[in-house]
């Protein structure tokens, strides 16, 4: 089963902390010494608010992600646990992006490399649970509130018997509240 | 703050009245999601849905200016109801009759139209506030930043001694000070009135010890609040204008209220000299530049919004081409030029300086401060077993003569400049997470301007984008009697429909053009908070870009910064 990074409401403040970190991890440390316009700032997950909510969101990877159906070049595929696009051999279709129900698939440019007409590449960018990288995600790393986890097949059980557990206490309680699960 | 930052967690409630951590301080925000966790009530009384809003028990969503209005009527339920704790009244306090009197006029009923929460709302949350146990306040620039600002202080400090939240672990009023080391400022006697350690200048035996200790003799007059230079410069007769202004790590020309009124007494005084770490906006205005180390390149003692002191130490050496000092080095040789010889070999030898002449802080030496890592004043003795002070105010001893809290009677009064035809909604100022203060360090950091940079936002309710007919990212002109700037429409159902908000760190999306320099009386903070203004359409958004591209470009020219700029795009 793959994993994913999940944020919780609760818990996350909005620092944005994790984006900074995605675009340091993917970029290496020496995004700190070149040039600033030497490198694009494109995180592959995004900070969202609402009234209800805060929260980053991003790819899920989905065990069979719409992303890679509909992907016309064979450029998204499961590797070890994740989703990942292959950006030298995504075309810029924007399939992807069209289908991902999370909008968690986004188009950056490819370093800087143009197309024909001297217009930067933009291909699929999307979050690859840092694979390959030391550490594992660095948003769930740098989180100040620890809103962040990685999700493995281990913690969805525990995530269900608690809720399984919590769900028969409403139970209880609608039936007689002196009941204590 | 009456208690320690690390307390926040312990709290039962929190009460958290124009405080927004996740922006202002994050670090902080921390405490109050773990009290939270740990169990803890929280009531958030801001007129923006912020973060700490999302996770409350109760949002107030007041509006904005009518916090004295709230927080009397808060004081009005609790005396109702019962819920006030009377030994701690009769035992620690005085002017509770009269102020029970004042709260007469506040009942929930009469003050639901103008705070815009309903009666039952402001009965629950007094009731929350006034029964946990443990209650803690804590308070921000949504307080502060009002020309009725000491006085709604004053009516949080009631509160906490109606209810005897004073004196005790996890409760008390915590003022969040708006920024690093604010405090630190203030307890250094960067203030017009006091010496370190807060020693009143007009106080003889005071002065005479000053004296005594550096040699020479000194004033006993208050000095000029810095936000009233413009009017010293621009309206005082000769004899008692301001010839000359030494400005370090503060940007006027950005930060202060009405810039065009700033900007033209920065050109009229004499010599302005400005030391700072980057070039900003007052540095066009300075005669004489003095470059100084960063905050990672030297090292000193910073004061926590919570009294305590903890020492900061240099991570790296400054660039070998630097060619900058240390603030403590520059400001001995000035002085030395000058004609007092000031010398230190380190900032030990400052700091022994320091808390010998403060009674309060003598016991924080470097020894502690190494050991324990933070020692929070007072700390009156320099034995190792005085760790320093939590929280103040232990056993209901309060820092009046007669060791009693004064309940403060005082009411409402209204913001200064009302919204009207011209100028239909309120503009208010704030921050936002990624930039810290007028971004003269954040700015400079390139990941952080990857974030977020020029123009800035103007926050807005969907429903008033609508109605101008504006979308997100487009660029919209936003207009005060005083003046006006360009920024980006972001559309948030976290604010009202009546008022916008912006925030102060852009160059171009400057909103203290627009911004009211009316000030509190007492602390001489203006009215940032609170101004009429108007938002107006641009048709011509190709026009507007290229104006927000062009202007930064001439900025930095002027700054002399030759690296061109990224921004100006929508993200």
């Amino acid at each position: 089963m793959n994993s994913f990074v999940q944020g919780d409401p609760l818990l996350c403040i909005g620092c944005r902390t994790c984006m900074i970190a995605c675009v340091v991890a993917h970029e290496g440390k020496r995004i700190f010494e070149i040039d600033p316009d030497g490198y694009d700032f494109h995180p592959k997950l995004k900070v969202v608010k609402t009234w209800l909510v805060s929260v980053p969101v991003q790819c899920k990877h989905c065990e069979n992600p719409a992303c890679q159906a509909v992907c016309q070049v064979g450029a998204i595929s499961r590797i070890d646990g994740a989703v990942i696009v292959d950006q030298t051999k995504c075309i810029g279709c924007k399939s992807c992006v069209d289908a991902c129900p999370f909008g968690a698939v986004r188009m950056a440019p490819l370093g800087f490399e143009t197309n024909p007409d001297g217009s930067r590449r933009a291909v699929a960018n999307k979050c690859d649970l840092c694979t390959g990288l030391d550490g594992g995600p660095a948003c769930k790393r740098v989180c100040p509130t620890n809103a962040l986890r990685l999700v493995e097949r281990e913690n969805i059980d525990e995530i269900l018997t608690y809720k399984r557990a919590e769900s028969l206490k409403t139970a209880a309680a609608t039936i007689s509240p002196s009941i204590t699960v | 703050m009456s208690n320690g930052v690390h307390e926040i967690e312990d709290a039962a409630l929190l009460f958290v009245f124009g405080y927004n951590g996740a922006d202002s301080h994050p670090i902080v925000a921390r405490r109050i999601v773990r009290a939270k966790q740990k169990g803890a009530k929280i009531i958030c009384c801001d007129p923006r849905r912020i973060e700490t809003a999302r996770i409350a028990d109760m949002h107030l969503q007041l509006r904005n200016g009518s916090n004295l209005a709230l927080v009397n009527s808060l004081a009005h339920v609790i005396i109702e109801e019962g819920l006030t704790d009377d030994k701690f009244i009769e035992e620690h306090s005085t002017g509770f009759e009269e102020f029970k009197e004042l709260v007469k006029n506040y009942s929930p009923e009469a003050v639901a139209e103008r705070t815009q929460i309903s009666p039952q709302e402001i009965r629950q949350a007094a009731r929350m506030y006034a029964t946990s146990g443990r209650s803690m306040i804590l308070y921000g620039m949504g307080v502060c930043q009002f020309a009725q600002a000491v006085n709604v202080v004053k009516g949080l400090a009631n509160l906490a001694i109606m209810t005897g939240n004073f004196g005790r672990w996890g409760v008390g009023i915590g003022p969040v000070r708006g920024q690093n080391n604010v405090q630190g400022a203030c307890d250094m006697g960067a203030l017009p009135n006091a010496y370190p350690g807060y020693q009143n200048v007009t106080v003889p035996e005071i002065q005479q010890k000053f004296e005594k200790a550096w040699g020479v003799p000194l004033s006993n007059k208050v000095g000029i609040p810095l936000t009233q230079v413009p009017h010293y410069v621009l309206h005082e007769p000769e004899e008692k204008k301001i010839r000359a202004y030494y400005i370090f790590g503060e940007d006027p020309a950005q930060s202060d209220p009405d810039l065009h009124e700033v900007r033209e007494a920065l050109s009229k005084i004499e010599l302005v000299i400005m030391q700072d770490i980057y070039m900003n906006k007052t540095g066009q205005f300075a005669d004489v530049l003095l470059p100084s180390t960063g905050w990672n390149e030297h090292d000193g003692v910073f004061s926590c919004c919570d009294r305590g002191f903890q020492r900061i130490r240099k991570l790296v050496n400054p660039p070998a081409d630097a060619d900058v000092l240390t603030d403590w080095d520059i400001i001995c040789r000035i002085s030395t030029a000058m004609g007092y010889p000031m010398k230190y070999d380190n900032t030990e030898q400052i700091w022994n300086e320091v808390i010998s002449l403060c009674p309060s802080f003598i016991g924080a030496t470097y020894e502690k401060l190494e050991k324990y890592v933070n020692i929070q004043w007072p700390c009156r003795s320099t034995d190792m077993s005085d760790k320093g002070t939590s929280f103040l105010h232990k056993d209901g001893k309060f820092a009046n003569p007669d060791g009693k809290a004064r309940f403060s009677s005082i009411d409402w009064q209204p913001p200064v400049e009302l919204e009207n035809n011209e100028y239909p909604l309120i503009l208010s100022t704030c921050r936002e997470v990624g930039h810290y203060s007028v971004r003269t360090m954040s700015g400079n950091c390139r990941l952080l301007r990857n974030l977020e940079d020029e123009p800035g936002w103007v926050q807005m309710n969907p429903e008033l984008c609508e109605e101008l007919g504006v979308k997100h990212g487009e660029l919209v002109k936003v207009l005060s009697k005083r003046g006006s700037c360009i920024a980006r429409c972001l559309p948030t159902d976290r604010v009202k429909k009546q008022a916008v908000y912006m925030t102060y760190q852009w160059w171009i999306g400057a909103c203290n053009e627009l911004t009211n320099a009316v000030l509190d009386p007492i602390s001489n903070t203006p009215e940032y908070k609170y101004c009429a203004c108007r938002v107006d359409k641009i048709e011509d958004q190709q026009w507007a870009e290229k104006y927000v591209l062009d202007e930064y470009a001439k900025i930095r020219e002027n700054m002399g910064i030759s690296e061109q700029p990224k921004g100006g795009k929508a993200a």
